[in-house]
């Protein structure tokens, strides 16, 4: 039996893991709502952020916010070029729903094995945003880096709260979500909806990319597993609910800490699979119940 | 066999076109024969993967059903093929119609309540079940081994008589590959293979024509885990040495490459694909680390241009006399 006085200390990692998670849980939603596709290679998305990130950081010597920032947008850009690609020809000619996951996680591996070949199979780490020691707080340690990502994922959903109330852009995406032939009818550029959904839902990957690659590490193969903790994400939020998503990765983050304290840390992602089937055959629609 | 109206088309150009890559599959395997060595390996592998989406196009084609996580199937039979024949020295007849058996249980299991899902909530939770059974050949050591793999798997043996030259094993393949096949056309033409195509069309209509929905899904899943199992457990046999990378998510962008470059729902086409796709690796030698890409690649690519593969070519010719 684990010591119990970890616990605090682990619930924290739990809930940093579980921002990650949520904000990519938060990209599938936002893709989703404005095209009804279920994009598969979200997790390269977090990858790329990573790995591009180390690189602009190490080869071109920029520092961490300009490198950050570089790598947001190429990222997105990325999203944009991956819209175009592959699934806009698929999405033109009717493609079911299928093909379009089938189509997507090829565009993952498609990613992946670019990444493998243009950096090699060395794992990269970040260096922490801001060096400073720990905070102490009685029996728990709050590294600065854990209130990067908790403070950076909380200001993005009040920022894309903010978005979709306010701007043209958002409220357009937000009717897409609700009737896309109604939104069309209105004037609104369903398809160039889509393109900016990929946008920002690769952003927001990278985001996620960039904030947890100094507490861990990061490789071309990280995406898979990244892509199916925040598809859980989304799925125990209710799919197509953003702020589900985010409570459902947080739970998740904390469901696998856990995991980890009592199996040993090789069984988190059977971990975190297991409780996707447990929702998937239980109560699909997920806590919330699946939006529309 | 009734499943290429084209090869029955008067017009010869037609029947060239459909007739083509038939020629090239054939051409490969009598080469191999003829040739022996390395290229007798690679034909093995396609016989063996020809297996699995036969099986696959059976659940997918037939059905109409989506599962990302039959690899599940080949990794549980697989493993157990391997474990009691070089572990426990059983026959690999008996390993094998254990390692089967397993593989229907489970697929049993989850089985029941996943076929309830539809669209992505299907997808993900095949895609799940996949994972899951790879993740727990690499932690499981103690009988897995994990990364390292079993070695000492005893070779390809039917009631005692074991093969052992690599022309003999591939001979062994391709008579499987071909009952495989038969068996799967007859299951087609049965009064289930119609149940099935019925629910692909539409599961309402199935329902209102008496068809039980939920069983027949589950019979197809079964047919199809079965397949699986039985690639799983010829791998290990055929390259007697396993490791959880070769039933891994590369398995099943793989399979479904191959299904989809022999065509989708027709019945030669698990075969075509697979030999097809096998023989694109041995065109770029050198570039191994490109594999991967290139099957990733060439499926969008397939996806956008050609979803019905090889075997609809002859349509992309004009068609001459009638409308």
């Amino acid at each position: 039996m684990p010591d119990l006085s970890y616990l605090p200390q682990i619930a924290l990692s739990g809930i940093a893991v579980g921002c990650i998670y949520g904000l990519i849980g938060i990209g599938f939603c936002v893709i989703y709502n404005a095209s009804g596709i279920v994009n598969f290679a979200q997790g390269a998305f977090v990858m790329m952020g990573g790995m591009i990130a180390y690189s602009v950081l190490n080869t071109l010597g920029l520092p961490l916010p300009i490198a950050a920032a570089v790598t947001i947008v190429a990222v997105a850009a990325a999203g944009v070029a991956i819209e175009r690609v592959v699934v806009r020809p698929l999405w033109d000619r009717k493609a079911t729903m299928f093909v379009m996951i089938l189509a997507t996680l090829a565009a993952q591996i498609v990613i992946e094995r670019l990444a493998l070949i243009v950096a090699g199979d060395q794992p990269k780490t970040l260096p922490q945003f801001t060096d400073l020691p720990p905070i102490r707080l009685g029996v728990v340690v709050i590294s600065y880096q854990f209130l990067w990502i908790v403070g950076v994922s909380l200001l993005l959903i009040v920022l894309l709260g903010q978005f979709f109330k306010r701007t043209k852009a958002g409220k357009a995406m937000r009717a897409c979500a609700f009737n896309r032939e109604a939104a069309s009818l209105q004037g609104i550029n369903v398809s160039r909806m889509l393109a900016l959904s990929f946008a920002l839902s690769a952003a927001l990957g990278a985001v996620a990319g960039v904030l947890i690659t100094p507490t861990q590490y990061t490789a071309f193969n990280v995406g898979v597993p990244f892509a199916i903790s925040g598809f859980i994400a989304a799925i125990v939020g209710g799919f197509g609910r953003p702020l589900g998503a985010f409570m459902g990765g947080i739970m998740l983050g904390l469901t696998q800490s856990m995991a980890i304290v009592a199996f040993g840390a090789g069984l988190k992602n059977v971990a975190a699979l297991s409780v996707l089937l447990i929702f998937l055959f239980i109560r699909p629609g997920g806590i919330l119940g699946e939006a529309k | 066999m009734t499943n290429l109206p084209a090869i029955t088309s008067r017009d010869p150009l037609r029947r060239g076109f459909v007739a083509l890559p038939w020629a090239v599959a054939c051409g490969m395997l009598t080469y191999a024969f003829i040739a022996g060595g390395y290229f007798v390996t690679v034909m093995s592998f396609a016989m063996i993967y020809a297996v699995f989406v036969i099986g696959l196009n059976i659940f997918m084609g037939t059905a109409g059903q989506v599962s990302f996580g039959h690899n599940a199937f080949a990794a549980l039979s697989g493993y157990t093929s391997a474990v009691l024949t070089a572990t426990y020295y059983w026959e690999p007849i008996a390993a094998f119609a254990a390692g089967l058996a397993l593989a229907l249980l489970v697929a049993l299991v989850v089985g029941w309540p996943t076929l309830r899902l539809k669209g992505h909530y299907l997808a993900m939770a095949t895609l799940a079940i996949g994972l899951i059974v790879y993740e727990i050949a690499t932690q499981w050591q103690s009988v897995t081994q994990g990364y390292m793999g079993i070695s000492g798997i005893s070779p390809l043996a039917f009631w005692g008589y074991e093969i052992v030259s690599e022309r003999g094993k591939l001979f062994a393949l391709v008579l499987i590959v071909l009952l495989a096949s038969l068996a799967a056309a007859r299951l087609r033409a049965s009064r289930f293979g119609r149940a099935l195509a019925a629910i692909a069309g539409s599961e309402d209509a199935a329902r209102a024509l008496g068809i039980d929905v939920a069983h027949y899904k589950l019979a197809a899943f079964l047919v199809s885990a079965a397949y699986a199992a039985l690639a799983g457990s010829l791998f290990v046999h055929v390259v007697e040495f396993v490791s959880p990378e070769v039933f891994g998510l590369h398995m099943v962008v793989l399979a479904f490459t191959m299904l989809y470059v022999g065509g989708i729902g027709t019945l030669g086409g698990p075969i075509l694909g697979a030999v097809i796709v096998s023989l694109l690796p041995e065109m770029f030698r050198g570039f191994k680390d490109y594999q991967d890409l290139f099957y990733g690649a060439g499926l969008i690519i397939l996806l956008i241009y050609a979803p019905k593969g090889l075997a609809a070519l002859s349509d992309l010719l004009p068609r001459k006399g009638r409308a």
